[in-house]
């Protein structure tokens, strides 16, 4: 195992950023934390680069206790939300910054600077200043300039947060495949659970300062541990006395089904090849269903209609607890 | 942006420019013609006073460490008040500030009873070790320190505040140690600020006057700054020596900032 922690616990002030945590962050892989705002993902990676002191518990990395370690002798190479480039070096000197602070020869320096550059696709920006790149180059940059000491982990900070829609996805497939490439154990950041299944071999699921669920993105989704990260993993509704995911409702318009609750179609609306519908229970309570515009069509759906609901066999559910204690 | 229409615009332009000519442009105007008001010779003789070319010798010397000084400790202190929190950090900032509202005089009082060689607090210490404080060179820029001590302090704070840790961290993750993270990282990034910080110093501590008539005694030939010269020569009846004198302060004042702007970065090319 790559990056263990253990029972680790952090303060600032009173409030508990993480609250005896311990997950080991196997090696070679790339690992999503995720969590809402506030949740205590980000101090856990700032812990794990040393830029953050725990309280108590302790950080091993690759087999050495790092606990008391400074950041720089981590050897971890770490990615800011925010890029942190180094406003007054070129590109190239950016990405040389570690390898000239390690006092690696000239010739050596320029042929991995060279190299890297190349791996993020910013050659003919070498010369150029952080200021006259674009936010998604400057990421890039920031990742190469990382790479280049060889890091034994690399740790990404909401990487793609201060991106726009369309450069984050791209930058998120560009990841991916970095990775592929260039297999360093990967710890990344982010609140973007789709981000998180799409990049992520592994999550980590973390809500107000502890661990939630740990598991492969398919098992997150199939089978969440608990209401918070099926509600977190995607969208959620109820239907009768379990909590499950609105395209895991079956919709017909004869009660052919056993077990198929009655209802009227509130709302529809159609979305890409989407339709999500409102239905109306008798009990009172609002169904959110999704189903394919094809269905849609083939039942000629519209408002007011009569449908019947069922749970589709195989759907993940959980019980609805919280709902209940709230209702 | 708040539009206004062309007259105010005008009007509000007239005034500004008529309160800087009347407050500053014209006493300055009037002060360089009174000194050529007979052409070089005044001039030319004053600076023939060996009193006057050694008290403008004393002032940059003087002035040269006040500002080394300030500028390794404004930067220090600047780390401080914006890296790091810690107990009295307030009370720190707040007396950094208290030589811009002390009367400069009060200051020379003040180090006057703390170091003076025969009844001060520390004085007699420093002497019996050979160390003369007052009316010499040490307290002479401890003096001027102590007067331009927020300059610098409060040109770089902002600075480091905007700035933010984020690339220090980005170059402590990356294998940088202390050292080399203000060297490569932290001291570029302020060099502006810190450059500014400089020319408002030196340029406050060539004009020092009231803390240093106390501290220096003002011993003609020996001890007395250019600006003490000045007075003197005014209420000893030489009003020519005592223009000249201003005259050459001011250019040099002028001089700093003209240097600064022309080596200053266009705001565009940031």
């Amino acid at each position: 195992m790559s990056i263990e922690i253990s029972n680790v616990t952090k303060r600032f002030g009173d409030f508990v950023a993480l609250d005896d945590v311990s997950v080991s962050l196997p090696t070679g892989q790339l690992t999503a934390l995720l969590g809402p705002s506030g949740g205590g993902k980000s101090t856990l990676l700032r812990i794990v680069a040393g830029l953050e002191k725990a309280d108590t518990g302790r950080v091993t990395i690759e087999g050495v206790d790092a606990t008391r370690m400074s950041p720089q002798k981590r050897n971890v190479g770490f990615v800011f939300q925010h890029y942190a480039v180094f406003k007054h070096m070129s590109v190239a000197k950016n990405v040389a910054f570690g390898l000239e602070i390690r006092r690696k020869n000239k010739d050596e320096v320029r042929a991995r600077v060279d190299e890297l550059l190349k791996l993020v696709h910013l050659t003919q920006f070498a010369d150029r200043l952080p200021s006259q790149l674009s936010g998604g180059q400057r990421q890039r940059m920031a990742l190469a300039r990382a790479l280049a000491v060889q890091p034994k982990v690399l740790l990404l900070d909401e990487p793609f947060g201060a991106l726009d829609a369309k450069v984050r996805k791209e930058l998120r497939e560009w990841l991916r495949r970095l990775h592929d490439e260039v297999p360093v154990t990967t710890v990344f950041v982010t609140h973007d659970q789709e981000e998180a299944m799409e990049v992520a071999d592994e999550i980590v699921v973390i809500n107000d300062g502890r661990i939630e669920q740990v598991g492969r993105p398919d098992q997150l989704y199939d089978r969440p541990a608990n209401d918070f990260v099926m509600g977190f993993l995607g969208d959620v509704t109820q239907l009768g006395e379990v909590r499950l995911r609105p395209h895991d409702i079956e919709i017909a318009l004869t009660p052919d089904l056993a077990g198929s609750v009655p209802g009227d179609v509130l709302r529809l609306t159609r979305i890409g090849f989407e339709v999500r519908l409102v239905v109306g229970t008798e009990d009172g309570r609002e169904v959110s269903v999704v189903t394919t515009r094809a269905h849609a069509r083939s039942l000629e759906l519209d408002a007011g209609d009569r449908v019947w609901i069922t749970p589709s066999s195989g759907a993940s559910t959980v019980p609805a607890m919280k709902s209940l204690l709230a209702g | 942006m708040v539009e206004l229409s062309t007259p105010a615009k005008w009007a509000l332009r007239l005034v500004a420019v008529a309160y800087v000519f009347f407050l500053v442009g014209w006493p300055v105007i009037n002060l360089a013609q009174r000194t050529f008001a007979d052409g070089w010779t005044a001039f030319v003789q004053t600076f023939q006073d060996p009193d006057v070319t050694h008290a403008l010798l004393v002032t940059v010397e003087v002035s040269l460490w006040a500002v080394a000084i300030n500028t390794v400790f404004g930067v220090g202190m600047a780390l401080l008040l914006v890296r790091y929190e810690f107990p009295g950090k307030r009370l720190l900032s707040a007396l950094i500030d208290l030589p811009m509202s002390v009367s400069p005089v009060v200051i020379g009082l003040a180090l006057l009873l703390v170091y003076n060689g025969r009844d001060g607090w520390f004085g007699p210490w420093l002497e019996s070790r050979g160390i003369t404080v007052i009316f010499s060179s040490p307290g002479m820029v401890m003096a001027t320190c102590f007067v331009a001590l927020p300059l610098v302090v409060r040109e770089v704070v902002p600075v480091l505040e905007e700035v933010g840790d984020d690339q220090e961290q980005a170059a402590r993750s990356l294998g940088g140690n202390a050292v080399q993270v203000l060297r490569r990282i932290t001291l570029p990034s302020i060099k502006w600020a810190v450059v500014y910080g400089v020319v408002l110093s030196l340029a406050r501590s060539l004009g020092e006057f009231g803390a240093l008539k106390i501290v220096s005694g003002n011993l003609t030939g020996r001890t007395q700054t250019a600006p003490l010269v000045v007075e003197q020569k005014y209420t000893n009846f030489s009003p020519d020596e005592a223009y000249a004198l201003s005259f050459v302060l001011v250019l040099i004042s002028v001089l700093c900032i003209v240097v600064v702007s022309a080596l200053r970065p266009k705001e565009s090319s940031e």
